[in-house]
């Protein structure tokens, strides 16, 4: 690792710079606070400038090496002792995702050039640390994020998982308002017992094999873990990493959390960890715990997260905890589409989970500004017309309206459960459906609202936040255009994510000795 | 029958940590309990990775310790073991710190009270009405009706503040 | 690329020109000659008396094949979509623009939406596939959906109430095309058919449900119909005239696909109902007949002339559906041909209440009357218009009805013969309410200075009046449209003449009956100018009673609370039926929702997590 960065050359990606991702962002969490005693403006410009040399690195090792898996051994300590990295097209690609929406949901400015107490940049000692100290909690959340997608070690991703959970409670308490602790409390409550759970579950697995190295119990799990004991680890890490992937039982903490946060944050939590947190349940499924009942459970629970999360968001009145609801039933259906395995399955919630990252997170842009009551938002789309036509935009796809990625993604699961088509599935399939007429009812009972008459509609958007979610507008709009390329790109990865063999393979190359 | 070993009764020791926990968390109804519970739920846990490496009669993974031809403890979890107390330690921290500043700003660590305090403020916030509580009678009418001769200061209905009286005339109405 | 393609394309073409240059006064004259270019385009495919034509266009998706085709049918539909465009722009092209301007609304979004609409439905007419189906059924849905809401304030609401209706629809067509998926492992029409006799009789049950009652949202069937009415009237003007001719026709057309094309009359004739003597073609019929009886006393009861004819739309879809389910020569074509004559009659109608709506400013029946001498030509299109809706002679509305009822008798269904009599009464009542309420009886004084419609919409009124008179005299050239499109569906072609139909059991010649007609108004006029034809003209508000001069705010004649005997009779019979539904529906969802969100609220995380867990580990043992 050190020869790596002794010479860096960033214009050629080695496997070497894959650490760079989560070093740096890590280095620079730690100097924030020094470094904003000395200048403020230079601790100001550190956040984004990591983020950008991060997105740059990751795209390179992505366009350049993406195509066959690689590993990299930290230390040089080769696996299954040594702890490593591992990266495909799809943990790169989130990897990639990690710094770019982190970088459009920067917080750096809440208030979005309004007027306000903190428009007045560095007049107040606390202030700026107030800011290092939130700019610090989003480098940290990154470096533990792009670890989530990168690492290739059972324990590494429980620590890299704890990291983003602390860090994430930070973030939601730090607006300081006595609801944003309660809630933050009960976050916590539930994220560590679910920590607790997946440690036992940790702790299961390896009294079965003695490793923690993901390729080598890959290796171990036919013989091993192919049982109930394997099953009730599997069971007790779903709920423990399930925590933060909004997982149905697990999810109590959602629309508390996602109220109080700030609507950036918000974003973060609800569009991107969710999603790297997926991925680690995705990957224990694929490489660890192939058995149906594996994937039953998370059947289950994904067609539960599905049903209360959109019927609790049919009754909800204010906008950022609609979206806190729609996110749990999207997350369900990110679920139920991965249960289904195969090909198909994986192909189905990759393009469930990126649609989602896309449109929650835009979404959540939005509701910086359209923070309140959805009675409120009548005629808001009188002072930001763009911000209503996105919201529209987003709804659709969303629903699942043809031409646009969100309708793909959703028949992709649909016929994926038709397939298949055990009682359980076809269960889940209805459930869906059912859903989703509802979903359409709750989104466009706002739409409609948001073009009514009203003489005192709410405040415009900063342009910033509007700006943010134009551009994922945008990404949207072109994957309805080129829907074939993406569909490619996903489906390429897909079969890279669901090949186990494959990943064996990239870990312990059997006839090259010591592929670095 | 199965024979007690020594690993048997403190895997069973490890679980039922956790499972003491759980039970703990879900009947406590003080924040501080329900936090209290979950350091025992993560001590079970610690206990539970710890004993994945234990050998029986094995000596303890140190150089130059006991004899070094003789079945050593698996090390790794040892050193796991370390890592998640660790972390442990930490969110447990944060969340003493959290709860000094629920306490600062609501004044109580009562759970029931809190999630009402903080439902109020959510609403509050984003101009909702609120929902009501689920520990409060539904309807703008305390429940039983009141009868025609009972007074104001009748009390027994007190938390939801004086009772409207006379009832309007079409609230009478089912 | 094939005459398809450049059909879509221009269509495309109209929605893009639209949406660049819809702010423009030019914009609705541009939109008339595209569609006009597209109906051209529609002719020249020659799909109606050829063989179907393909589109170049293929995709597919997860080893999903979906393919576009234009075969008699979809032709069929298209014309009568585009034929409905042309003159939706015509009449919305001059004056109605700029006054739509002028209330602060926006013509590019209403042109933007119509030409959405023409897309849409010409893409849905297309489909190859029941894949390709589905997509082109949501994007109607969505598109109708935006020339609802444009209106904005109870029309937004209406589109709310349409949507949830039409996306609920539209889950349950994809859960029966996923069920259709899962035995036949395919989604092509012809893979489907072949496979689709070895369904049970139970799985067909449930694909009816589904697929059917997904489509039957579209066209308005009970007990989905609640939706349709406020929709279409809220909907700006010409929007209406559009929706009304044609939107929920989409609808039938799906049905039509669905019960005609893949299921077979025969297979639903044989399939009983459990528990009845019924089969499920009674059935559906019966549910038609309903659809045509309840809707249309309801429309009775209104007091909105675009209501009133909204709410007539409804049940007009019904005799279409139930000509089509006696599926014999003269009764599909006669369901067919309604499409057609009720197309062009809902157009006019709702074109001549909204040239009242824009002199007048309103369209409260119970504040209009007595315009037959301000606007006369508009009377006239109305008259046409209520004449073909009732289904009397000689406009094209009775050819169609005829041949309905004509088949009702001939295949022995006496009940239901009866029923579509019963609807017709209600239509004859009802359409009266309307042409007396706003043309006859008392000139209000408020309305003495209104004059006749402008020219710009006073010419596709006509246009369309003499469309439904000339169609109603020579039906013949229309009815081999419809003889391609049932021989394109299987089904006995309508041995049709210029005039009529030929039956040896009693034809119809058009062209006999109207000339007796005629003979019989000239006998008339021939007495009454023969007598010297005494009449003298006075202003209209120049009236006398008891020897008393009436002056004009005397109101002596009122139009308020029409048939209020008659409803007393009947109106508790259907009050509010089938709200109960909807309103159960409403209910369940907001208890099921309170549940949820009481779950996410009151949770007590670690309990549920020790369940889950508990729960887990037990699945997992045993």
């Amino acid at each position: 690792m050190i020869s790596d960065l002794a010479v860096p050359n960033l214009f050629v990606a080695q496997a070497g710079q894959l650490v760079l991702p989560v070093v740096l962002p890590l280095l620079a969490a730690f100097l924030m606070q020094p470094l904003a005693r000395v200048s403020t403006a230079l601790a100001r410009g550190l956040g984004p400038l990591v983020l950008i040399l991060c997105a740059w690195i990751t795209a390179q090792l992505w366009i350049q090496l993406g195509d066959a898996p690689f590993t990299l051994a930290i230390g040089g300590f080769a696996p299954p002792l040594g702890i490593l990295f591992y990266a495909d097209g799809i943990a790169l690609l989130f990897a990639l995702a990690v710094p770019v929406f982190a970088l459009l949901f920067w917080p750096g400015s809440e208030s979005g050039g309004g007027a306000g107490a903190d428009s007045r940049p560095g007049s107040d000692q606390a202030d700026r640390d107030q800011a290092a100290r939130r700019d610090a909690l989003v480098l940290l959340l990154v470096a533990a994020t792009t670890g989530l997608a990168l690492s290739g070690d059972l324990f590494n991703l429980y620590v890299f998982y704890e990291l983003a959970a602390v860090a994430s409670f930070g973030l939601v308490a730090l607006s300081g308002t006595g609801r944003a602790q309660v809630a933050t409390f009960r976050y916590l409550m539930i994220s560590a017992f679910g920590s607790v759970l997946a440690l036992a579950g940790i702790a299961i697995l390896y009294m079965q094999t003695g490793t923690l190295n993901l390729g080598q119990l890959a290796q171990l799990a036919p013989e091993t873990l192919n049982n109930p004991i394997g099953s009730a680890a599997f069971a007790l890490m779903l709920i423990g990493f399930g925590v933060k992937a909004e997982l149905f039982p697990v999810n109590t903490w959602v629309p508390e959390v996602y109220a109080g946060a700030p609507a950036r944050v918000s974003a973060l939590l609800a569009g991107l960890v969710s999603k790297l947190a997926v991925l680690v349940i995705v990957r224990l499924l694929v490489l660890i715990f192939p058995q149906p009942e594996a994937a039953q459970m998370l059947l289950v629970l994904g067609v539960l997260g599905v049903l209360t999360g959109e019927f609790a968001a049919w009754r909800a009145k204010d906008f950022p905890r609609m979206l806190a609801f729609s996110s749990i039933g999207q997350l369900g259906i990110v679920f139920v589409a991965f249960s289904i395995g195969g090909e198909i399955g994986l192909l189905a919630g990759l393009a469930v989970a990126l649609h989602h990252l896309i449109v929650k997170s835009a979404l959540f842009g939005l509701a910086v500004r359209w923070n309140g009551s959805l009675e409120a938002l009548a005629g808001a789309a009188r002072t930001s017309p763009l911000g209503a036509a996105l919201f529209v935009l987003f709804a659709l796809s969303l629903v699942g309206v043809p031409p646009l990625p969100g309708f793909w993604a959703k028949l992709t699961v649909i016929v994926g459960l038709a397939e298949r088509g055990t009682p359980l599935d076809i269960t889940a399939l209805m459930s869906i459906l059912l859903v989703t007429a509802v979903e359409a009812s709750y989104l466009f009972r706002v739409a409609i609202r948001l073009y009514q008459d009203n003489p005192d509609p709410v405040a415009r958007h900063a342009r910033r936040d509007l700006g943010v979610s134009a551009l994922l507008g945008a990404v949207l709009v072109a994957a309805t255009l080129g829907l074939r390329p993406v569909a490619d790109v996903l489906g390429a990865g897909a079969a890279q994510l669901g090949d186990r063999a494959g990943y064996i393979e990239t870990v312990f190359p059997s006839h090259v000795a010591g592929k670095d | 029958m199965m024979s007690l070993t020594l690993e048997g009764v403190v895997l069973i020791g490890a679980l039922g940590l956790i499972v003491i926990g759980a039970l703990g968390m879900a009947i406590s109804n003080h924040l501080f309990r329900m936090l209290l519970a979950l350091v025992l739920a993560e001590s079970g846990a610690n206990l539970l990775i710890v004993l994945s490496g234990y050998r029986v009669g094995a000596s303890a993974p140190i150089l130059g310790f006991g004899d070094p031809t003789a079945p050593m403890v698996d090390p790794v979890p040892q050193v796991l073991v370390l890592t998640a107390i660790v972390i442990g330690v930490g969110v447990q921290a944060l969340a003493v710190a959290l709860l000094l500043k629920v306490y600062r700003v609501y004044g109580t660590l009562n759970v029931r009270e809190l999630r009402d305090r903080m439902d109020a403020d959510v609403a509050t916030a984003a101009g909702v009405e609120a929902d009501a509580s689920q520990d409060a009678p539904a309807g703008e009418r305390p429940l039983p009706p009141v009868p025609a001769h009972a007074s104001v200061g009748s009390g027994g209905f007190g938390r939801r503040g004086p009772v409207p009286f006379p009832p309007q005339s079409d609230e009478r109405r089912p | 690329m094939t005459s398809l393609d450049h059909l879509v394309l221009v269509s495309a073409l109209t929605l893009a020109l639209m949406l660049l240059f819809g702010r423009m006064r030019i914009a609705g004259r541009l939109a008339v000659v595209l569609y006009a270019v597209q109906f051209l385009l529609l002719m020249q495919t020659g799909a109606l008396l050829g063989e179907p034509v393909a589109s170049s266009l293929t995709l597919s998706v997860l080893d999903l094949q979906m393919h576009w085709r234009y075969d008699a049918l979809s032709w069929f539909f298209a014309m009568i979509t585009i034929g409905a465009g042309f003159f939706c722009a015509w009449y919305a092209a001059g004056v109605w623009q700029e006054r739509y301007r002028e209330e602060g609304h926006s013509p590019r979004l209403f042109h933007v939406a119509l030409a959405a609409n023409v897309l849409t439905m010409l893409i849905l007419l297309g489909s190859g596939d029941l894949l390709s189906l589905f997509i082109g059924w949501e994007l109607v849905s969505w598109a109708s959906f935006l020339l609802m809401a444009v209106g904005g304030g109870p029309a937004g609401r209406a589109a709310l109430r349409y949507l949830v209706y039409a996306f609920s629809g539209g889950m349950a067509i994809l859960a029966g095309l996923m069920l259709i998926y899962t035995q036949t492992g395919s989604l092509d029409y012809a893979r489907v058919l072949s496979l689709l006799g070895e369904l049970s009789d139970g799985q067909v049950w449930l694909l009816l449900l589904l697929i059917g009652g997904g489509f039957a949202v579209k066209m308005g069937l009970l007990p989905f119909h609640l939706w349709q009415a406020a929709a279409y009237a809220e909907t700006p003007g010409p929007g209406s005239s559009f929706l009304g001719a044609i939107s929920a026709r989409m609808g039938l057309y799906a049905l039509i696909m669905l019960l005609v094309a893949m299921l077979g009359i025969g297979r639903l004739t044989a399939m009983e109902v459990p528990f009845t003597f019924l089969s499920a073609r009674d059935l559906i019929a019966w549910i038609a007949a309903l659809t045509v009886i309840i809707p249309t006393y309801i429309a009775l009861q209104q007091h909105d002339a675009r209501y009133l004819l909204a709410w007539h739309g409804i049940g007009q879809g019904g005799y279409m559906l139930l000509g089509l389910m006696v599926g014999n020569a003269v009764g599909s074509a006669g369901g067919l041909f309604h499409v057609f004559t009720y197309g062009i009659t809902q157009a006019a109608l709702l074109m001549a209440v909204f040239a009242v709506v824009h002199r007048t400013g309103t369209a409260d029946l119970n504040k209009l009357g007595g315009l037959v001498a301000r606007m006369p030509l508009t009377f006239l299109v109305l008259l046409f218009g209520i004449i073909s809706l009732a289904g009397l002679p000689p406009m094209a509305g009775f050819v169609s009805k005829w041949m309905v009822y004509r088949s009702l008798v001939a295949e022995g269904m006496p009940l239901l013969f009866v029923a579509a009599v019963v609807g017709t009464l209600g239509t004859i009542l009802s359409v009266y309410k309307l042409i007396h309420n706003i043309f006859l009886g008392q000139l209000r004084i408020e309305h003495e200075q209104v004059r006749e419609a402008p020219l710009s919409m006073l010419l596709p009124m006509l246009g369309l009046s003499t469309l439904i008179f000339l169609v109603g005299v020579t039906p013949g050239p229309a009815l081999s449209w419809v003889a391609a499109v049932q021989a394109s569906l299987g089904l006995p072609p309508v041995p049709y003449t210029l005039g009529g139909i030929e039956d040896p059991r009693g034809g119809l010649d058009m062209l006999w009956l109207v000339g007796i007609l005629m003979a019989g108004f000239g006998v008339g006029a021939l007495i009454f100018f023969g007598l010297g034809g005494r009449s003298k003209r006075v202003h209209q508000l120049d009236n006398y009673a008891g020897g008393h001069f009436l002056t004009a705010d005397v109101r002596y004649q009122y139009s308020d609370n029409f048939y209020a005997g008659l409803m007393h009779l009947i109106g508790p019979w259907y009050r509010g039926a089938f709200l109960w539904l909807e309103k159960a529906l409403t209910a369940t969802v907001a208890f099921l929702s309170a549940v949820m969100n009481g779950f996410y609220r009151y949770a007590q995380p670690a309990l549920f997590v020790l369940a889950t867990a508990v729960a887990l580990l037990a699945l997992t043992t045993a």
